[in-house]
């Protein structure tokens, strides 16, 4: 290139200004600014600040409802004694019952859970841990106090067609409505703790996951600190869909030792809510991280062993300037802890969130029932038994002529009295039905899925400027929607819509016809997604609807899974399929099960979409299909063409359920070579589920997952010219789920099978399918199904990767070698390796 | 001095780009580093900046025509 005075060079580059005013992110680095000395003032934050004279709180207050203080706290103290009992004892007042579920109590606690509920409305929603029957007991007494009687009636009533309220009318009783309600709260969580059909969430709950959302009390959860991104994402939704009230994530100390609470409480404090959004709600999300802090986490002492910190209030520090207006609270006064709520929630409400509180307290009872208390000292227990909230709060009323000495005794009899008709009812299974499995052995796997659709998104787009106004749309509207020539020449891929193309027409109908939809993920709006799907819809979308993330993984996925449980749908992406490890339990636990461990009470329409890569080694290239399949409760697709892609998405964000869509980055400028006419203009669904012929043949089946489609195909087109051999090539598209009819009629006919995935082999999807196919056309087979992956080892580099990713040559020699034996020929692939030696070492 | 202005390597996939559309013409003097030719790639909207001062000599690839990566797009003579 270079000659004598004549140089070649690259141009720099610079991304194109965007042409609106209105859109560009102006948020400019100063070196000047930034690089000025100084130091970093942190706010104080107030420890046990709370003096308000009991007398004051009187005033206000008012008797009765410091006596139902009490009253809620000796209820959950004897709910939870009750389950204690029944695990040390198999009995409680004389009620024999093998309860052989978890048992997480909080028993000395309780002044935490109450004081919280006591300043929250109905419509906030609290979200739990583990350890949350107080929270939940809490919350649902706290909104009968406040729910109007007809509308309590017509939560009740509205419950499982009533039935709930029939078994505590006929069993329990109760008399008025609130008496009924809190009757009918008890016993459905109890029933619930039991596993019963009438359960509140017909049994598929349980202790650590129930929850019931008309009073406001939402999902428990068995993953320690897993409800702080939920809470996130639900806080989300009520600052753009509902505008009303506020969320309130708890977690114990222990959580703030996950990777995931940190993400959640960023996510809920980003600056661009200030800096960028226009939505109605101005400001950080209304989430109150509320930690009640019993200083142990399990057997690890939070403070002085696993943690770094002294008071676990001064994380707030370090998330926002604000220090997510952080304090420690008293968890054993509940007018303390009520305070502090009362005066969070106020902050959250004006836009000031997300705020946290540190409410200290003590877990008199074990972790567990098989907890031996060899982690602490009998004195630090009695010192701490010494301000069992109960017994500080009942003196204290009476001390200050609230309550006579009797009427505590009464109260807690009443207590007794209530706790023991529900229970009583709760282990009879003619009034709690066990969930009868053996009458109807498919009845979870029913609950799987919603299998259900919105209609399509119509009406004016909601867009900041006509579409015609993006380039990105008059440039596709240029391309041929197929993307072969009349001759059959390949289009380039600036000529003809391309699988990414595909895509963007998808999320653009969604994103512009239903405003419930948002999008988010690391680099979506200005780059437009690593690898350009979503160029140009940063100029028709406001930062509430499109928006950059943090490198937060796990706070994506688990705030889409909030936001859609309070009826928002979302489309999050994880920029590498290979990042799934960092969302983790977000994906495998609380987006794939919060439908059915609800018994279908919660939908979960999340879409996360996943680039798999290459070229790029061994964390950047792995197709993790089978992780994502093998796990309940999450649906997979895979497309490999622009058809399927446009198609397989708009099913997807119009679906009732969690998706993991998978996207193969070498296949995002691949044109559409099947569908006739090529990808519609229009909107159009592919279903999910149905493999589709994409080449038809004779003499063998191969059933190709993601791209390994075009290896193939061209494979197909060379055993056809050189062997004369007729293959039907089928595309599996979907994962889960997945309709085996088209591949059974395909093998009757060709009785030969050969999957093909990029996937590594063991334990992959493509072995799944193999085995299955095995069963269902045994008879039809005169070979056993045969499957093409990447052997077992790392993804190498860019120049290896023909060695690793099942290339034409490797599929002609097996076809040859093994399916055709007749036709074997000199091998050409790389897969010279003896099969049963590495299935013996695993490789 | 004759300067080439090149498509550059837009990443491992993309083989070529669409020029959008010219920002100065034939004859015009440019300085380095000025914004040049604005081209779209299937994955992102770019403007090239001229890699040297001078004046455009010529346009070897129109606006709404495709250049593979490596492509002269034109020409600066650099003063």
């Amino acid at each position: 290139m270079f000659t004598a005075g004549h140089v070649s060079l690259a141009g720099r580059l610079r991304a194109a200004k965007p042409k609106d005013p209105a859109m560009p992110k102006e948020i400019a680095v100063d070196p000047a600014l930034t690089r000025r000395p100084g130091s970093i003032e942190l706010p104080p934050i107030p420890v046990h600040a709370y003096d308000r004279p009991f007398a004051a709180e009187r005033a206000a207050r008012g008797d009765a409802a410091l006596v139902d203080v009490l009253r809620h706290m000796l209820l959950i103290r004897e709910f939870e004694s009750m389950l204690g009992a029944f695990k040390a004892q198999g009995a409680y007042a004389g009620i024999s019952y093998l309860y052989k579920g978890p048992a997480h109590l909080s028993i000395g606690q309780e002044a935490a859970a109450v004081g919280q509920a006591l300043a929250l409305e109905p419509a906030d929603h609290v979200f739990g841990s583990h350890r949350s029957h107080g929270e939940f007991i809490a919350k649902g007494l706290s909104a009968i106090a406040r729910l109007g009687e007809p509308a309590l009636e017509a939560i009740m009533a509205g419950h499982q067609g009533g039935a709930l309220l029939r078994a505590v009318e006929s069993h329990i009783g109760g008399g008025d409505t609130r008496a009924r309600a809190e009757n009918f709260l008890l016993f459905g969580l109890l029933a619930e703790i039991f596993m019963r059909a009438n359960g509140f969430n017909g049994g598929m709950g349980g202790s650590m996951h129930a929850f019931f959302p008309p009073f406001g009390a939402y999902p428990n959860n068995a993953i320690v600190g897993a409800s702080a991104g939920i809470a996130a994402g639900a806080a989300l939704a009520k600052k753009l869909l509902t505008g009303d009230g506020i969320t309130v994530a708890n977690a114990g100390d222990g959580s703030t030792g996950c990777g995931p609470v940190w993400e959640a409480m960023n996510f809920s404090a980003m600056a661009q809510y200030d800096t960028l959004w226009t939505d109605q709600r101005r400001g950080g999300l209304p989430v109150l991280y509320f930690f009640t802090n019993n200083f142990y986490a399990m057997g690890g002492q939070t403070r002085g062993e696993t943690m770094g910190w002294d008071r676990l209030a001064r994380i707030g520090a370090a998330v926002n300037p604000a220090a997510m207006h952080a304090e420690t609270v008293d968890g054993t006064d509940p007018l303390a802890v009520a305070d502090a709520v009362t005066r969070k929630r106020a902050l959250l409400v004006a836009g000031r969130g997300p705020a946290l509180l540190d409410v200290e307290c003590y877990r008199l009872s074990g972790h567990s029932t098989t907890d031996a208390n060899a982690y602490r000292t009998r004195e630090e227990m009695q010192a701490w038994q010494a301000l069992d909230p109960i017994e500080t709060f009942s003196a204290r009323l009476v001390a200050h002529g609230v309550l006579e000495p009797d009427a505590v005794a009464a109260m807690k009899a009443a207590a007794a009295e209530t706790i023991r008709a529900v229970t009583a009812a709760a282990v009879d299974p003619a009034i709690a039905p066990i969930v009868d499995v053996h009458a109807d052995p498919e009845l979870i796997g029913r609950l799987m899925f919603a299998d259900a659709e919105i209609a399509v998104p119509a009406g004016e787009p909601v867009t900041l400027k006509p579409l015609g106004e993006v380039a990105r749309i008059r440039q596709d509207a240029k391309k041929a929607r197929f993307g072969l020539s009349e001759t059959g020449e390949k289009l380039s891929a600036m000529r003809a819509i391309t699988l990414r193309d595909a895509l963007f027409e998808s999320v653009l109908h969604h994103m512009a016809h239903d405003e419930r939809l948002i999008a988010y993920g690391e680099e979506c709006r200005e780059w437009g997604g690593a690898f350009g799907v979503y160029r140009g819809l940063s100029e028709l979308f406001p930062h509430q609807r499109l928006f950059n993330s943090p490198i937060s993984e796990a706070a994506i996925v688990a705030t889409a899974v909030g936001y859609a449980l309070e009826g928002g749908r979302a489309l999050v992406e994880l920029m590498y399929g290979d990042f799934i490890g960092r969302a983790g339990d977000e994906i495998f636990n609380q987006m794939a099960k919060w439908h059915s461990m609800s018994a279908g009470a919660l939908k979960v329409p999340v879409v996360l979409r996943c680039s798999i890569g290459s070229k790029y080694g061994a964390q950047h290239s792995q197709d993790w299909t089978a992780l994502c399949a093998h796990i309940p409760g999450l649906k997979v697709v895979y497309p490999a063409t622009p058809y399927d892609a446009k198609g397989l998405l708009a099913s997807a964000l119009a679906g009732d359920d969690p998706v993991v869509f998978f996207e193969s980055q070498r296949l995002y400028d691949t044109t559409e070579h099947f569908h006739a006419g090529g990808v519609p203009t229009d909107y159009y669904r592919v279903p999910f589920g149905v493999p589709d012929v994409k080449r038809a043949g004779e003499d063998l089946t191969i059933l190709t997952i993601g791209p390994s489609l075009y290896a193939a195909l061209a494979a197909a087109d060379e055993l056809q010219a050189t062997h004369g051999l007729s293959t039907e090539v089928i595309d599996a598209r979907s994962l889960v789920p997945f309709d085996y009819a088209p591949v059974l009629a395909s093998v009757k006919k060709t009785r030969r099978l050969l999957v093909v995935s990029e996937a590594s082999e063991r334990g992959s999807f493509a072995m799944t399918l193999a085995a299955n196919i095995g069963r269902f056309a045994f008879g039809d087979l005169v070979a056993a199904p045969r499957v093409i992956g990447s052997p077992n080892w790392i993804v190498p580099g860019a120049d290896m990767e023909t060695t690793y990713f099942p290339q034409v040559a490797d599929i002609l020699d097996v076809v040859t070698g093994e399916l055709f034996p007749e036709k074997k020929s000199n091998r050409r692939g790389v897969r010279g390796w003896d099969e049963l030696d590495l299935a013996r070492r695993a490789l | 001095m004759d300067v080439d202005i090149l498509v550059p390597q837009l990443g491992n996939e993309i083989e070529e780009a669409q020029v959008d559309s010219w920002l100065k013409a034939e004859g015009d003097s440019v300085t380095a580093g000025e914004a040049l030719v604005a081209i779209t790639t299937p994955k992102l909207t770019m403007e090239i900046e001229a890699p040297a001062s001078g004046t455009l000599k010529s346009i070897l690839i129109p606006a709404d025509e495709l250049a593979a990566v490596g492509a002269v797009l034109g020409v600066i003579e650099s003063a």
